[in-house]
């Protein structure tokens, strides 16, 4: 797969692209559909709600690839990735109510909703917009960060992590239902009426923010790609097949796997960032655990262990699930549920198996599924 | 001058003794091998060496007076404590290149990395395998990987865990070459195992160990001969 | 048996009372006597005053058939149905019926020529209260004494302790008895004779209850309580007893809740534990396997309605076999269909049941509907035994610990008696070498997921009196029983129990003090922290890997 590549770990990530993307070709032509969907979007400028669909689904992407990174790559499924979206997205939505409140001078619902005659302490700042990325991203990473260490220092791996992340996702669901947050409560927060000075839902800004989540999806597939490849991929590779061993060879794996869970939380709030303005609303159901799960059954179901795979999953369930919840809600709970047991028991490498695109993808070979996790704990006493 | 020293180590699991106050000191240029029947504490003391099982008491001092029983794992190896497993462990979704590249350690300069990987091809007469899948390798094959990663390193220490377990005689005869080929004279080798010929072949000193204690240390001729060991292994 | 203090301090209050109302010497001590007090029901206002003030006074003592008698006189009266002719006082069926009975013989008379006297406002007040409290000692039902209870209650002032005192050891309705207790206890608060407010003050306290704090902390607001030190004292004594004995009172109530919370959560978490320690499958289905034990036992429910409706009581008990077979067999269904292809990839089989209760959830929601199940409340699981204070023992939650206990034992049993048990105990704790011993693991696999499934649907029936039945009432147990999974360790049943009463308990002890979402977020935190130290869970033994 990286054969090809120069191992060398002083080659600059630049001169890294061509030869990582080479090495994918299905990730390649990827990049080229996602640059030229963008292009498309600008040119024949079609309805405003095809537009506003594709840069959904664009942003559900990047947190799918966000998600792969961990869990494909790693090893680490977490079931609580919906947090790292939700503060990308609620960060998002403060600045732009903060931002109309300032443009436009009429209170937000949310003001009236907490009884606010401004807008409290913690928001300040939150009209500018590179103040609310870097909170968004360095909250999301500092989360991960203390979450992160926490687990992976007491070597928690597994489904364990799994069902603490959800544990974690769940609980943040219950902060944010409370109406006391600030942060909405229940009904969340919504009417945003502009963006950068420019009112919202204008057919530019719907296309501007579409092409904005391609683009970004385009730099993450590409990033991601370029990091994979590299000797820390490999290290990545080596600490999902067997992570104890790997520390037996010198490697710190909690810093990897720190490192990389924090990028892939950065990564995750990126998406929410760009969601949220392009759905207009965020409350905090997104946290709720279903949806969570929803993310590793996009990438599940589209090929894990290929970032090409998790694109491919989320965009063609969400697609789906547009199409399907709007023509027939009551059968998309089933079909969505019959859909994962047939990727689980007929293609383990999800629709990437179906597409015969097999390029020896690194993972899901069975030696490599080996539950090493099975051995901690001890017998049925 | 000893490479590895270790004191008066007790590894507890639950109500069972592991390791019971071992004592033992490896020097730098030898190969020991350490023999005794199974449940003796063989692979426990491999374990506490490389820092997968913390101990109950007493210390692992390396040559410089590093003490390992203080450190992680991952530690242990960049102090230059090396360890080929028992059973292979090598990352089969990564090539034999990959695998050796891992095996020089996070430590490796980067320069030396691409002779490191090259002579480790070589000694392990794996070169024409360099880009295959280590998950593809014979058995024979991964225990000369697993030993080329841990030439890749150019550790202190190198700990054996049984490493002709399984291997024909041909493929034992030329392990024993290679482990010849590891000895130097800044290193220590520590090898566990059952076959009592190769450790012959390879061993300079035998430390018997029974029920997690020195039961007899010295030359494999004076072992085989000694009574308590006849007893408790050879004589079974 | 706090009941029985209770009434002890309602009785001690009463009868002192009653002791500290016998000096005023009323000449009440003579037996009542029919013919005179007939007569002075047809007499002046002063007349009917003197006699039926003099039979309130002796309405403590009198016989009951006595009192019966006279309150039957005094109901006539104020109905209009006295009929008097001269001396004579005749009871009539209806106001102006041409005949009566005599009142003071029962003989049957004309009652032509009588005359209805007519009540000034002031002796209706009494002669309604005398009634009254005639109904409240003789009525023929609860309802009918309780009618008397409260219209004695607006003119309490007239009633002697004793009568109160009396009333309250005859009565045989519990609910009824409590009521009367606060009726005298009002009564003797508002005495104006401060050495009987300072007595009832005292004996409000031995019965320590928040509606005693109000009642007390009420009279923070009298006049007394500025100008009158002891009075003062007193009630500062006893708010201060009776602040910390409700206090006790709620913290018992508060572990109680705790326990049976971890009651239903050990239930639902003892299946994942067996299921994740003997096949390493993360069940996120196991919630729903309580919900079909929920739908099951509602089933039997209404089959016993429909079919047998005089056993309807009984379908708790009836529904634990059939959720147990429902759960289990739809468990041993999943797996056979499904999780047995997955054995060796765990985070995939996790896929696969979020997958199956999906369809479950959804599935029920087709068939049954989303709204909540109602649920017959048999008696032995409705109200409860007060114990102390606020504390009382509800039969509800007794029902779910009870129920746990008895789960428990199952476990237990099957796993350390039974072949089954010592298959799965083989299989978890080495799986190669059980096979090659000849045990046929899958089986067992079949039979323990089985098993696993089933105890999740008998934590179905347990909670079906306590909390709300619909679809989606999985997800409220499945995040905290996965908690004490990963809290207890894998496969221990000790380590299950343990790690359910410490996240039950702390949930319950948290929620007061913060609220039910700060209770979660630090439980969560503390099972965090605690893996730092022990990664493995509670019980997991350390050993060689």
């Amino acid at each position: 797969m990286s054969g090809a590549v120069d191992l060398s770990p002083r080659v600059p990530a630049v001169r890294r692209i061509g030869p990582a993307l080479g090495s994918d070709p299905l990730l390649a032509s990827l990049v080229v559909l996602v640059l030229a969907a963008a292009l498309g979007l600008v040119l024949l400028q079609p309805a405003p709600y095809l537009v506003n669909m594709v840069g959904q689904l664009a942003a559900f992407a990047i947190l799918a690839v966000s998600l792969d990174l961990v869990w494909g790559y790693l090893g680490i499924l977490s079931l609580g990735h919906g947090l790292f979206f939700a503060i990308g997205g609620y960060v998002c939505a403060m600045h732009l109510l903060a931002h109309a409140y300032a443009v436009t001078g009429t209170a937000p619902d949310l003001m009236q909703f907490m009884g606010w005659k401004s807008l409290p302490a913690y928001w300040t700042g939150l009209t500018s917009a590179p103040y609310a990325l870097v909170l968004a991203l360095g909250l999301a990473a500092a989360v991960a960060f203390v979450f992160g260490l926490a687990s992976f220092r007491s070597r928690v791996n597994g489904v364990y992590f799994s069902i603490i992340s959800q544990a974690l996702v769940y609980v943040a669901m219950l902060l944010m239902f409370r109406n006391d947050t600030g942060l909405g409560g229940n009904n969340g927060m919504t009417g945003f009426s502009v963006l950068f000075g420019w009112p919202m839902g204008s057919p530019g800004v719907v296309t501007g923010l579409a092409v904005a989540a391609l683009l970004t999806l385009a730099g993450v597939l590409v990033g991601a790609k370029v990091l994979v490849a590299s000797p820390i991929g490999r290290r990545m590779l080596a600490c999902r097949d067997d992570e104890a061993r790997l520390r037996t060879l010198g490697y710190s794996t909690t810093r990897l796997k720190l490192g990389i869970w924090c990028l892939s939380a950065v990564i995750a709030a990126l998406a929410g960032l760009l969601y949220v303005p392009q759905v207009g609303i965020i409350n905090p159901r997104v946290l709720s655990p279903d949806l969570s799960i929803e993310i590793a059954v996009w990438v599940a179901i589209g090929g894990m262990g290929r970032l090409g795979g998790a694109v491919i999953g989320a965009v063609a369930v969400n697609a789906l699930k547009f199409w399907l919840s709007a023509a027939m809600p009551e059968a998309w709970p089933f079909i969505l549920s019959g859909l994962v047991l047939a990727v689980v028991l007929g293609l383990p490498n999800g629709l990437l198996d179906l597409a015969a695109l097999r390029l020896r993808p690194a993972s899901l070979k069975p030696t490599s599924l080996k539950p090493t996790w099975l051995r901690r704990g001890g017998g049925l006493r | 001058m000893s490479a590895l020293v270790v004191d008066s180590l007790s590894v507890v699991f639950g109500a069972f003794r592991a390791l019971d106050g071992l004592s033992l000191a490896v020097d730098a240029g030898e190969v020991r091998a350490v023999i005794g029947p199974n449940g003796a504490g063989k692979t426990t003391l491999l374990d506490a060496i490389t820092g997968i099982t913390r101990p109950r008491s007493g210390r692992i001092v390396l040559g410089d007076g590093l003490d390992l029983t203080q450190h992680g794992e991952a530690a242990i190896a960049r102090a230059g404590v090396r360890r080929k497993f028992q059973k292979p462990s090598v990352f089969p979704a990564l090539t034999v290149r990959e695998n050796l590249s891992l095996g020089c350690g996070p430590g490796c300069p980067p320069g030396a990395q691409a002779d490191r990987i090259a002579a480790a091809l070589a000694e392990t007469g794996l070169e024409a395998r360099a880009g295959a899948l280590a998950g593809a390798l014979a058995h024979g094959e991964k225990q000369w990987l697993e030993i080329g990663m841990v030439l890749a390193s150019e550790p202190r220490v190198i700990l054996l865990d049984e490493p002709v377990a399984g291997l024909s005689d041909a493929e034992t005869a030329r392990t024993a070459e290679l482990i010849a080929t590891l000895r130097r004279p800044d290193r220590a080798i520590l090898v566990i195992e059952h076959d009592m010929a190769f450790v012959e072949a390879v061993a300079d000193r035998v430390t018997v160990l029974h029920e997690g204690r020195t039961l007899f240390e010295g030359g494999m001729a004076a072992a085989r001969a000694d009574a308590r060991v006849i007893e408790v292994f050879l004589g079974r | 048996m706090v009941e029985g203090v209770r009434r002890l301090g309602l009785v001690a209050l009463l009868a002192w009372g009653a002791s500290l109302m016998m000096p005023p010497a009323l000449a009440a001590d003579a037996p009542l006597e029919r013919g005179p007090f007939a007569a002075a029901l047809c007499g002046d206002g002063a007349a009917q005053t003197k006699a039926v003030e003099a039979f309130l006074h002796r309405a403590a003592e009198a016989e009951a058939a006595e009192i019966a008698w006279a309150g039957a006189a005094l109901r006539a009266l104020l109905d209009r149905r006295l009929a008097c002719l001269g001396e004579t006082a005749l009871l009539l069926d209806r106001t102006g019926a041409a005949e009566g009975v005599e009142a003071a013989t029962g003989t049957a008379r004309p009652a032509a020529g009588g005359r209805s006297p007519v009540l000034g406002l002031r002796q209706r007040a009494l002669v309604e209260t005398a009634s009254g409290a005639a109904a409240l000692l003789t009525g023929p039902s609860v309802e009918a004494r309780r009618a008397g209870l409260s219209i004695l209650e607006r003119r309490i002032g007239a009633v002697p302790e004793a009568f109160l005192l009396r009333a309250a050891s005859a009565e045989t309705d519990p609910g009824l008895r409590a009521s009367l207790a606060a009726v005298a206890q009002s009564a003797a608060l508002s005495s104006p004779d401060p050495a009987r407010r300072l007595a009832a003050i005292r004996a409000v306290s031995e019965a320590p209850s928040g509606a005693a704090f109000s009642r007390l902390s009420a009279l923070k607001t009298d006049a007394a309580y500025g100008s009158d030190p002891a009075f003062r004292s007193a009630l500062d004594a006893a708010l201060a007893r009776v602040e910390r004995a409700v206090s006790i009172g709620n913290g018992l109530a508060v572990l109680y809740n705790g326990l049976s919370f971890a009651s239903i959560l050990f239930m639902a978490a003892a299946g994942l534990a067996i299921i994740f320690g003997l096949m390493g499958v993360i069940n996120l289905a196991q919630g729903e396997f309580i919900m079909i034990g929920a739908y099951a036992t509602y089933g039997v429910q209404e089959v016993l309605r429909r079919l047998a409706p005089a056993w309807l009581d009984a379908y708790l008990l009836a529904a634990i076999p059939v959720a147990f077979l429902a759960s289990a067999g739809v468990g041993i269904a999943i797996e056979a269909l499904i999780l047995r292809h997955l054995y060796r990839r765990p985070l995939m089989s996790l896929l696969a049941t979020w997958a199956v209760s999906l369809f479950l959830i959804n599935g029920v929601r087709v068939a049954v509907g989303s709204q909540n199940l109602q649920f017959a409340m048999p008696s032995y699981v409705s109200g409860g035994v007060p114990l102390y204070a606020d504390f009382v023992v509800t039969w509800n939650r007794l029902f779910a610990i009870a129920f746990a206990v008895a789960t428990l034992a199952l476990t237990l049993v099957i796993l350390k008696r039974t072949p089954l048990g010592l298959d799965i105990r083989a299989v978890t704790q080495n799986r190669d070498m059980a096979a090659c011993l000849g045990i046929r693991t899958r089986r067992v696999d079949r039979l323990a997921f089985g098993f696993g499934s089933g105890l999740a649907g008998l934590a179905g029936v347990a909670l079906c009196p306590i909390y709300s039945v619909n679809p989606g009432m999985g997800a409220n147990f499945i995040v905290d029983s996965f908690m004490v999974v990963v809290l207890g360790g894998v496969g221990t049943v000790a380590g299950t129990l343990v790690a359910a009463l410490g996240i039950g308990s702390a949930n319950v002890l948290i929620e007061p003090l913060y609220g039910a979402v700060a209770a979660k977020v630090i439980v969560l935190a503390g099972i965090i922290l605690f893996l730092q130290r022990r990664p493995e869970g509670l019980f997991a033994v350390r050993r060689r890997r």
